[in-house]
């Protein structure tokens, strides 16, 4: 691997301060960043290792919720009793992710801002719309699992199998930075809620999250108004293990026992998670019976466009929202 | 696992060799550089910045500490094999894909080749070196010799760190879980029904 500097701050505004530029990018984990290091994706003179900075590894009650710090491992989210307890669609999507190796050393804001994984994107020498460039490869060309909903731009596809969970909890990422500091010249926490913090491309082809140059996540805020005992996760890939998710339907029903308040947030079919709002009124609006699935299932297509390989996404999208509900009836949770 | 294949009677290995030569051409080149690795622990209005040349760097392998310069961008996998010269933990795909290369962190397992080796100091590393020897196996590793959970044996170290850690956590695993704690490593020969047989038959003699 090419060599680079690494620099150990101990504090968020240190870690900051040295990021000047995208081109100094911050190591968590490193399972997503060395390797696009290693393949010459991003060629760093200088990366920036968070590990030594105190108080981004903890998960605390908040009272309101809770929080998770940056640093958090995905097995240590997983494996939490709040966690659990709370929102255990987030247990339930990390068990499916990767391997127990990688989910021991990832971390929460990795997994959150990794890089899509699009195989021109991740070849060194390709051009495209994302790294700067014009135009999308896939979408002409290989594209198996490639996005159906909003590809027009750019056809990745959200990594991230906590990022549908999230926007579906309604979760906040909260976001530190050396520029914005309060009087008392401590750091100022800016909070973006997750609908907002993965970009699609029309916002911003080059970037997946709303970070500036400098902006660290610090923690994931799970609010407790939104936790639910209805609620079910189903996804499918093509390896159980190793494997990105192709597509995933999550599902929470009558959010804080609101009775008005669902989501129904689709994962790994579009550039960033796709909140699905007519889905939702249809489980807001009738039994949930055969009926009902078959009504979801005659929308849920809807909007989409799928490139030349991976139409089968819109029929298997189908099949795991028929499953996600008959798991919300207390049938056996599958996944 | 048996070195008899590799060593020569002179008892001068080939690897040894290498790695011999290896080692005298670091001495040479590499400075001397103040150890500055831990520093990043103590408050200080500047931040620790190293490299990109190499530095000292300590890390506790299987029980025993020591310092070996390397650069900073270097992974825990090159380190443990190049520097460390423990070359059980292997390097295949390089990108946490593969698990070859899987070692104990604080008793956790995790792909060394997809993490910095200074984010490993000050933490217990435990490579397959460090789980039972040749004259002295493990029961998992007895097990598998008598189960036959190995054809190319590439694999093999990984499988056993990750195996030694699943028994360690759960002592008797049933099929599911024995996948689950393989999940993260893959064997390319299809050796999965014989390592499975290998965990259920060490568990049952209660060892690990
Ligand atoms: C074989 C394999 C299979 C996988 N399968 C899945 C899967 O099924 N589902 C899934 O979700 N993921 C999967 N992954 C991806 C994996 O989950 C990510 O690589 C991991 O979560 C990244 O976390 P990290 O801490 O290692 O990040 P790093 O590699 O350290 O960082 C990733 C990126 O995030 C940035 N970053 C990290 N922390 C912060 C922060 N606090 N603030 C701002 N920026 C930050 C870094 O600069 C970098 O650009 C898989 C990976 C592998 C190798
Ligand atoms: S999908 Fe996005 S990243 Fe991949 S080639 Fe097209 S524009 Fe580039
Ligand atoms: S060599 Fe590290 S996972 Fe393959
Ligand atoms: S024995 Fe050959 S890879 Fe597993």
């Amino acid at each position: 691997m090419r060599q680079f500097k690494v620099a150990l701050p101990n504090s968020i505004e240190q870690a900051s301060a040295l990021q000047k530029s995208v081109d100094v990018p911050f190591i968590a984990g490193g399972t997503d960043l060395l390797a696009r290091i290693k393949e010459y994706i991003d060629t760093p003179d200088l990366v920036v290792d968070l590990k030594r900075i105190e108080g981004l590894g903890e998960i605390t009650s908040t009272g309101q919720g809770i929080r998770i710090g940056a640093l958090v491992t995905m097995d240590d989210v997983a494996t939490n009793r709040l966690v659990a307890e709370g929102f255990p669609a987030l247990v339930e999507t990390i068990g499916n992710a990767a391997t127990p190796q990688i989910r021991n050393m990832a971390t929460i804001g990795g997994n959150i801002c990794q890089k899509p994984r699009c195989w021109y994107l991740r070849h060194e020498g390709y051009s495209c719309a994302k790294n700067g460039g014009s135009g999308c490869w896939a979408r002409e060309g290989e594209n198996e699992f490639h996005a159906i909903f909003g590809n027009q731009v750019c056809a990745v596809t959200h990594p991230s199998n906590m990022a549908p969970v999230l926007v579906a909890y309604g979760a906040s990422i909260e976001i530190q930075s050396s520029e914005s500091k309060s009087s008392d010249g401590t750091l100022e926490k800016r909070q973006v809620e997750a609908e907002q913090f993965f970009l699609t491309p029309e916002q911003d082809p080059t970037r997946e999250v709303a970070l500036k140059p400098g902006e660290i996540v610090t923690a994931v805020l799970l609010p407790a108004k939104n936790r639910t005992d209805q609620w079910s996760y189903a996804e499918a890939r093509e390896k159980q293990s190793f494997d990105w998710a192709q597509a995933s339907v999550t599902v929470l029903y009558q959010r804080g026992g609101r009775s008005g308040d669902h989501r129904v947030i689709l994962g790994a079919v579009s550039p960033a998670p796709l909140r699905r709002a007519d889905l939702e009124e249809i489980i807001g609006s009738r039994a949930l019976d055969a009926d009902c699935i078959q009504a979801l299932q005659e929308k849920i297509g809807e909007g989409a466009h799928p490139l030349s390989q991976n139409g089968y996404k819109v029929p298997m999208l189908r099949g795991l929202m028929a499953k996600a509900i008959r798991n919300l009836n207390g049938e056996k949770k599958e996944g | 696992m048996d070195k008899r294949a590799e060593e020569s009677p002179e008892g001068v290995s080939r690897r040894h060799f290498l790695k011999g030569a290896g080692a005298a051409a670091a001495v040479v080149t590499v400075a001397k550089i103040p150890s500055v690795v831990d520093a990043g622990h103590e408050v200080s209005d500047d931040p620790v910045i190293l490299g990109p040349g190499s530095i000292p760097i300590t890390l506790k392998v299987n029980g025993v500490s020591r310092e070996i310069e390397a650069p900073p961008s270097t992974t825990l996998l090159d380190m443990l094999r190049e520097y460390h010269r423990l070359t059980g933990t292997k390097r295949v795909c390089d990108r946490g894909s593969c698990g070859a290369c899987t070692v104990l962190l604080d008793g956790r397992i995790v792909d060394s080749c997809s993490m910095l080796a200074i984010d490993a100091v000050g933490r217990e590393i435990t490579t397959v070196e460090g789980i039972g020897t040749p004259q002295n196996l493990t029961d998992l590793q007895q097990a598998f010799v008598e189960k036959d959970a190995l054809q190319c044996g590439f694999c093999t170290p990984g499988m056993v760190v990750s195996c030694t850690a699943l028994l360690n956590q759960n002592p008797t695993p049933d099929r599911d879980q024995i996948r689950q704690g393989i999940a993260g490593n893959i064997c390319r020969c299809g050796t999965y029904q014989n390592i499975i047989e290998a965990v259920e038959h060490a568990s049952r003699k209660g060892g690990k």
